[in-house]
């Protein structure tokens, strides 16, 4: 939209600035996505990847910089003066992507089937039918056929979350956004839910992933982006993780690596 | 993708889905206007001051009374009617004066406000003259002539005379002429609806004295056959006139009026009228003796009950319940809006919104029924009764469902509204889809303590002249005097009611709470 992609990244962002009162947590992050590649971001706590994160789908309005996925581009240095304009921009750039969250925030009193129909049918508008196949399809592949009349509190830790990516997926988005998808699961579920993840990437689904489990994300990733204070500290293949070159980035994964 | 059917989009603030809060409040105030309009512009009775223009047609006089002051306006056990003295005096007059009549029965007290407010034209309810009430309405010649005594306990040998009244406390109604009477002998005034409390308050000794009207406190030893209490002495040697009461602009209703009267008594019916209630001519001075036969004789408290059990179940099934059913709903949607308008960020929907709620928890029910029903008509809006009484109730369940909903919106975690925004929904899709159907599982046992307390709350619809089941059980209690069983019966209808809707609450939760683990 703003016509100035000279690159050929799917998801673009530049310049992103974020404070909250007055403590700055993004400091010019700068990122691109290749279609089809899976992104970790990585960070001690506090470092801004999860507010980078949101960024992307605007739950968190950016102060400054510019987010594009695709055709949808949203400059929130210069947004427009008209309120009815500025949604649009927004909405259309929400559309592009998925969001998974950490403690999966599903529709407790709707059915599995109804989490997953919710959007294509309420807000795609959608016909019901169609929408219906597509989520027992979806249901199937993250492994839970069976289950769409279950309630989410009638599910597993795992089980719910994996309910949450099929949510997301049922959108149809061109990204999948994860915020730290297995940080709340009790350890003997992680496996289950990052085996869906990682079926994912091997299909060809472009991911932005915000998680802690290191070996999983060297199992996966194409892109490495570490964070600290606010801006991208280090960033490259897998080999970020393996043979770190910045100093906090290695003090970061021994910590980590310690700890799990 | 891009071409969702779906309205603009938030930018995440949770506030912006208040935005259509306006749309619903402006639905609520078109609601409410079929709901005021109708009945301030509602096709009327012929006023009083339509009379003279079709003096040849009948005009439909409608008449304040009672109904719970036997032998004078009471409701006779075995037809259901009201009845008495002063009502066949009035229907006399209007057979007389080609008037077509119709009743209003209210507590003593409601009787002014409600001539005031033109809610009735005329009062027929044993109303003494007296200069001040002379100064603001007009009377019609005298139908009674009679005097005041005084009523104490059985055991009660101090009491004599007005000047031993000196210091004891009488009850009385607030507006009486006797009230007055007590007072100027230094009585410390406690107020009641009518003798029949005033009656129950001196036999259980909580107040030394009333003041009434000879033949009243004759007719209600002889129905009670109380021996608890007695007629102790004359109130002064005055004899006090009574009459029938119009507004100062109803000249001509009273005209013809005292030409009725003057008829009537030239051709024996008010005496007949008289004989019959009292033994004597108490339409003329210095009738003699009276004799009053009890209005209401040898029932048991059993068949009491029987005959009064139909009468309340249609006070509830005609008032009661309606009026629940119908401030419930509008209450709640009164809520939900004010509710949304507490959480929005615009101050010029969350501080109306809490002033609201400041008013309606800050003031007694009571209160807000007599301003909707006697103030508002001062600035041109006259409801009905029953509409009055629907209003009243219904601001005052939004002003405490209000405060519910909001808690219950509150306490759905943030979690979920963010959810249904990356899903794409607008704020009002996700309020409407995602948030308030778990609010209202959290809702639903504190709003059913709302209807509950509504239930029982709309007892006070009597005072704004709305005969609902409490209202029966009173106008019953008064001929019988079996005020025990009678409110105990009452209390038993209540009681029913809400156990009904106790069961409902529990059928709800489930539903409602069907996901929950």
């Amino acid at each position: 939209m703003t016509g100035t992609a000279a690159t050929t990244g799917l998801v673009e962002v530049a310049g992103l600035e974020k404070s909250f009162g007055d403590r700055q947590v993004l400091r010019g992050v700068d990122l691109t996505v290749e279609r089809g590649t899976a992104t970790v971001l990585l960070g001690p706590s506090g470092s801004g990847k999860t507010t980078v994160l949101r960024s992307l789908n605007v739950l968190e309005a950016p102060d400054r910089g510019s987010v594009r996925i695709g055709d949808a581009a949203v400059d929130f240095s210069a947004m427009p003066k008209e309120k009815g304009e500025r949604r649009r921009r927004i909405k259309a750039l929400r559309a592009r992507s998925g969001m998974v969250f950490q403690a999966h925030n599903l529709f407790p009193h709707m059915t599995v089937l109804g989490n997953l129909i919710e959007g294509p049918v309420q807000v795609q508008g959608r016909p019901r039918d169609e929408a219906v196949a597509e989520a027992r399809a979806l249901l199937e592949q993250v492994g839970l056929a069976g289950r769409e009349d279950a309630y989410p509190s009638q599910l597993s830790g795992g089980q719910q979350q994996r309910v949450g990516i099929a949510r997301a997926l049922a959108l149809k988005p061109e990204v999948l956004l994860l915020d730290e998808p297995t940080s709340a699961l009790d350890p003997e579920l992680v496996g289950e839910v990052l085996g869906v993840i990682r079926a994912l990437a091997g299909e060809g689904w472009t991911l932005i992933i915000v998680t802690h489990e290191v070996r999983f994300a060297r199992d996966v990733a194409d892109q490495v982006l570490f964070l600290d204070g606010g801006v991208i500290a280090e960033r490259g293949g897998g080999e970020v993780l393996t043979e770190p070159r910045e100093e906090r980035t290695k003090r970061f994964l021994a910590r980590v690596l310690e700890a799990g | 993708m891009q071409a969702h059917p779906t309205r603009g989009d938030g930018t995440g603030a949770r506030a912006r889905a208040l935005r259509p809060v306006l749309l619903l409040l402006l639905l609520l105030g078109a609601l409410a206007i079929p709901l005021a309009g109708p009945a301030s512009a509602a096709p009327k009775p012929a006023h009083a001051q339509a009379a003279p223009a079709k003096a040849a047609s009948h005009p439909t006089v409608r008449v304040g009374t009672e109904g719970t002051y036997p032998p004078f306006s009471y409701v006779d056990p075995k037809t259901g009617q009201l009845t008495g003295f002063d009502i066949e005096v009035v229907r006399a007059v209007a057979a007389k004066a080609g008037w077509h009549l119709t009743f209003t029965k209210g507590t003593f007290d409601s009787l002014f406000p409600a001539l005031d407010t033109g809610r009735v034209d005329l009062l027929a309810d044993q109303i003494t003259i007296n200069p001040d009430r002379q100064a603001h309405y007009l009377f019609s010649s005298p139908y009674t002539y009679s005097h005041g005594v005084i009523v104490t306990a059985a055991d009660n040998n101090d009491i004599h005379s007005l000047a031993d009244l000196k210091g004891r406390t009488a009850a009385q109604s607030q507006t009486s002429n006797w009230t007055q009477v007590a007072k100027d002998a230094g009585a410390k005034i406690q107020y009641v609806d009518g003798l029949d409390q005033a009656a129950a308050l001196i036999a259980q000794g909580r107040v030394d004295a009333t003041v009434n009207d000879n033949i009243a406190v004759l007719d209600y030893l002889a129905s009670s056959g109380s021996k608890k209490i007695k007629v102790a002495g004359n109130a002064g040697d005055e004899v006090s006139k009574q009459a029938l009461v119009f507004r100062k602009s109803s000249a001509t209703l009273r005209d013809q009026a005292d030409q009725a009267l003057a008829a009537l008594a030239k051709d024996g019916t008010l005496a007949k009228i008289s004989q019959k209630y009292f033994g004597a001519d108490v339409t003329v001075p210095n009738s003699g003796k009276v004799d009053v036969k009890a209005s209401d004789t040898g029932r048991s408290t059993w068949q009491v009950l029987q005959d009064t059990a139909w009468p309340m179940l249609r006070g509830m099934l005609k008032d009661t319940i309606p009026l629940t059913i119908i401030s419930f709903v509008f209450g709640l949607a009164i809520a939900l809006a004010v509710a949304l308008a507490r959480l929005s960020t615009y101050r010029i929907l969350d501080v109306p919104a809490r002033i609201y709620i400041s008013i309606i928890r800050g003031t007694p029910l009571l209160v807000q029924l007599f301003i909707v029903f006697y103030g508002l008509p001062e600035v041109g809006v006259k409801l009905p009764s029953f509409l009055a009484a629907c209003l009243a109730l219904s601001l005052n369940v939004g002003g405490y469902a209000a405060e519910i909903i909001r808690a219950a919106i509150l306490s759905v975690p943030r979690g979920q509204f963010e959810a249904a925004t990356t899903i794409g929904m607008d704020p009002w899709q996700s309020m409407r889809r995602i948030v308030l159907p778990q609010a209202a599982r959290i809702a639903v046992p504190p709003l059913s303590n709302t209807l509950l307390s509504l239930v029982k709350d709309t007892s006070l619809a009597s005072v704004v002249l709305v005969t609902e089941l409490f209202r029966v059980a009173q106008v019953a209690a008064a001929v019988s005097t079996r005020t025990m069983a009678l409110y105990c019966l009452a209390a038993l209808y209540y009681w029913v009611v809400c156990y009904v809707i106790s069961i409902g609450q529990g059928l709800l939760e489930k539903r409602v709470g069907r996901y929950a683990a």
